[in-house]
């Protein structure tokens, strides 16, 4: 038997279950009802790019509405039916693309294909555990999150249409099934969908934090994990203490639509009919669902801003400018993300200085943001740095978080709010700051852990023309839309035709569309080179990168338990690079201090006095040696 | 290779596992103050809670469960002593408390209903009471299938770890939704 059996396989009773976990894996508990943390990783990217492809094309559909209104695509009818009869997009059609556009990418794609794929990747595999606290738990967690795919995909065949009512489903147009057609049975499949997705989410971010607080290999303190992992461990805990107030909300909400409660219904009339409902308040949905909305946006960049940290220091041939001082600044933005959600509620008749306090969180939550900034553009400061794709998506990803975090601040202004509010302004924020960055950060990842998951190489000319052409699209999709929004052009509306101060926006309507049908194009180098390289790339050394994390210790062929026999010991932090007087450029976690006496400083031994007197012994000896080699 | 599999049974390690089950605790607690906020900001905006004497079925499924988790931390101390006989007897009578509280929040449904407080109502405060007391008992299900799943353990005599391991996550748990309960009921006690 090997010694690599894990801790975890001993929930079986009976020890017959044991031997056959590991020799004879069938198809099914290989591939499919995995327990293995890389091959949920894995399900989690593949399952994570097919719903990323699938929201960029509805995307794509509202677009060419918004461009050409007035024309016709027979094409369109071919595929979409009674939604596209002659040729245009119906309005309710448009609707729900724009609802389950925004459902998927914010939830399905930055959410579980970003924190499912790489916590679940690197998780165990840089603090140095053989797989998650619970593997049973994490396979849930995926098959829950796979069904929430389903449910929310099949509402597209179903008589009614989706949800839509935009993705943060305001009630009473969630709340009526009779408001519009997407308020009725697509509307359901949203909810379910959802709630199926959060218990996905909390089982995936419970065994995070378990893993992380309890199963780190000696010598891995808290202080020597790489930034991707506080990133994750953080964003984890954000979900467990958010993602549950939704749970609470959506349950309301289901009972006011099919049981007839009043939670969030007051006062409604639909044609001559008056509702029974009476006493309910619409704005505590609100309130609900931006406790957790808020702190969602940080779920969904928080982990990209780790990726990035570890992606540019490595690719900087540097250590991380400010490796504290990045973890405090996530944990000011956990902090912060609680306190700021009524940001979203300006304009909802909030009290004035309740609206001032909000605003004043909000806009110091731009201060750890700040300092994760800055640190980035230090890091990359004078560093010996290494074009690879995944290093131009990571600094895509800086360049996307400043420009997009600069109108936070007008946006978190409550009397900036009032004028900008529910405009294009705030789709052109959001996109930048949250969508295009944490894709960035995604993409990212993918580049630089591919090697890892695939043991495959993925072409790196044709991540070129991917960056290039996603990053300059990117731009030339969401600039244009601050303007419209200055200009008080509101989002989520069917057509700009029948607004005399919005016509003058058509234009640049077709000069996005064409940039998103670009920008849509080049995810076809990516999808290619994704999966051609899985089965046709270039064989992945080692430690392609000169990686010092622990997971390119691990041995290229994956076996259940990542390494064979003992765990790897952690002696110094991540981000060894370039260390004066060291042989190599990198000095990966597993090197002792005694292997590098030429490179060792004061500070790395934390104060050990033992450790410093070996170190001036032996400087001191080597000065003698020195001297005499001279004389 | 006995051996080797042996001491590997000895490594099992519960502590991540348990800490799983604290982190759950931690997120339902969350979901119920989701609620419990929107009682809070619903009555203090309409000036009005949900106006009624609770019914006396609620003080006896109270009492009920905090005799339960007596009996529970008793069936506890009863295995760390080794005592198998006592832990299971303790599972029992804690099962079947389990099972006396959940007919008891039935009636105190069914007094509420006749009371004319329902749960379709234009007074979302008391719509409230049904949801709180009604996923509490989703949590009382959940605990039961924990504590038939420690009582399985006890019968077949499996390693001490083990049985410890279970009776802990059951006893975790347990607790959790006892005070969860008494944290709801003195709640709605005080905010009608």
């Amino acid at each position: 038997m090997s010694t690599i059996s894990l801790q975890d396989k001993h929930h079986h009773d009976s020890h017959d279950d044991h031997g056959h976990g590991h020799h004879q894996e069938t198809f099914l508990t290989k591939y499919v009802f995995s327990q293995d943390h890389k091959m949920i990783a894995k399900q989690f990217l593949i399952t994570g790019i097919v719903m990323a492809v699938i929201a960029m094309g509805l995307s794509i559909l509202f677009r060419i509405q918004l461009a050409w209104p007035d024309k016709s695509f027979p094409l369109l009818e071919t595929f979409l039916g009674k939604w596209a009869a002659g040729g245009r997009i119906k309005p309710d059609f448009y609707l729900a693309l724009v609802t389950i556009h925004g459902t998927i990418m914010v939830f399905f794609v930055l959410t579980a294909g970003l924190s499912g794929t790489f916590s679940n990747l690197l998780i165990p595999l840089q603090v140095g555990a053989r797989d998650m606290a619970s593997p049973f738990l994490n396979m849930l967690s995926y098959w829950f999150f796979f069904t929430a795919c389903v449910i929310m995909m099949g509402s597209f065949f179903i008589q009614t249409g989706p949800a839509s009512a935009g993705w943060t489903v305001y009630p009473p147009l969630s709340a009526v099934p009779k408001a519009m057609p997407g308020s009725a049975l697509g509307m359901t499949m949203w909810l379910i969908s959802m709630v199926l997705f959060v218990a996905s989410s909390l089982m995936g971010g419970i065994n995070y934090v378990s893993t992380v607080l309890n199963m780190r290999t000696k010598g891995m303190d808290l202080w020597k994990m790489p930034l991707t992992i506080w990133a994750f461990f953080l964003t984890a805990i954000l979900g467990i203490l958010s993602f549950p107030v939704l749970v609470a909300g959506v349950v309301l909400l289901i009972f006011d639509r099919s049981f007839g409660t009043s939670f969030y219904l007051s006062d409604i009339v639909i044609g001559t009919q008056i509702l029974p409902n009476e006493g309910g308040s619409p704005i505590l949905w609100q309130h609900l669902f931006w406790f957790l909305g808020h702190p969602e946006v940080y779920i969904v960049i928080m982990p990209a801003l780790g990726i990035s940290s570890e992606i540019i220091s490595v690719n900087s041939r540097k250590p991380i400018f400010g490796y504290h001082a990045m973890v405090y600044s996530l944990i000011g933005i956990t902090t912060l993300s609680f306190i700021v959600w009524g940001h979203h509620m300006f304009v909802t008749g909030m009290n004035p200085l309740l609206g001032g306090v909000f605003m004043i969180t909000t806009l110091i939550i731009a201060v750890p943001s700040a300092v994760k900034t800055f640190n980035y553009l230090a890091t990359l400061w004078r560093g010996n740095i290494r074009f690879t794709p995944a290093m131009l998506f990571a600094i895509g990803l800086v360049s996307f978080f400043i420009s997009g975090g600069l109108t936070g601040i007008f946006l978190g202004n409550a009397s900036l709010d009032i004028n900008l509010h529910d405009t294009y302004f705030v789709v052109a924020h959001f996109h930048l700051v949250m969508g295009s960055a944490a894709i960035f950060g995604m993409l990212a990842g993918v580049y630089h852990w591919f090697p890892r998951m695939f043991g495959k190489m993925m072409n790196a000319k044709l991540g070129y023309l991917h960056f290039w052409v996603t990053f300059i699209c990117a731009y030339l999709v969401f600039f244009p839309l601050h303007f419209l929004g200055l200009d008080g052009v509101p989002r989520r509306y069917y057509a700009f035709t029948e607004f005399e101060f919005m016509q003058k926006w058509l234009t640049v309507n077709v000069f996005v569309t064409w940039a998103a049908i670009i920008a849509a194009l080049a995810q076809v180098a990516f999808l290619f080179n994704f999966f051609y390289s899985i089965f046709k790339g270039k064989k992945a050394p080692q430690n392609p990168w000169e990686a010092n994390t622990l997971e390119w210790t691990a041995p290229v062929e994956h076996l259940h338990g990542n390494w064979p026999g003992e765990i790897p010991t952690v002696y110094r932090w991540p981000y060894d690079y370039s260390k004066p007087g060291a042989e190599h450029d990198f000095i990966p976690q597993t090197v002792p201090f005694s292997q590098t006496m030429s490179s060792n400083l004061p500070h790395d031994f934390e104060g050990n006095a033992e450790a410093e007197r070996i170190q001036k012994e032996w400087e001191a000896a080597n000065k003698k040696e020195e001297k005499t080699d001279l004389d | 290779m006995d051996l080797a599999l042996q001491q590997q049974e000895i490594k099992f390690d519960a502590k991540p596992k348990k800490f799983v089950l604290w982190l759950f605790v931690v997120s339902s607690t969350i979901m119920f103050g989701g609620w419990t906020s929107y009682y809070i900001v619903f009555s203090a905006s309409k000036g009005k809670g949900h106006g009624l004497v609770l019914p006396d079925a609620f003080i006896y499924s109270t009492a009920v469960l905090v005799a339960s988790s007596v009996f529970l931390f008793l069936a506890s101390r009863a295995l760390r002593n080794g005592e198998r006989g006592f832990q299971q007897l303790f599972l029992w009578i804690t099962l079947a408390l389990g099972l006396v509280f959940g007919v008891l929040q039935f009636q105190a449904w069914s007094g509420l209903y006749h009371s004319g407080a329902v749960l379709i109502n234009n007074n979302a405060a008391i719509s409230m009471i049904y949801i709180v007391s009604g996923f509490h008992l989703l949590h009382i299900f959940a605990g039961l299938c924990l504590i038939v799943n420690s009582l399985v353990g006890s019968y077949r005599e499996i390693p001490h770890e083990r049985a410890v391991y279970k009776q802990e996550i059951a006893a975790i748990f347990w607790h959790f939704i006892d005070i969860l309960w008494i944290y709801l009921y003195v709640f709605l006690l005080l905010n009608s």
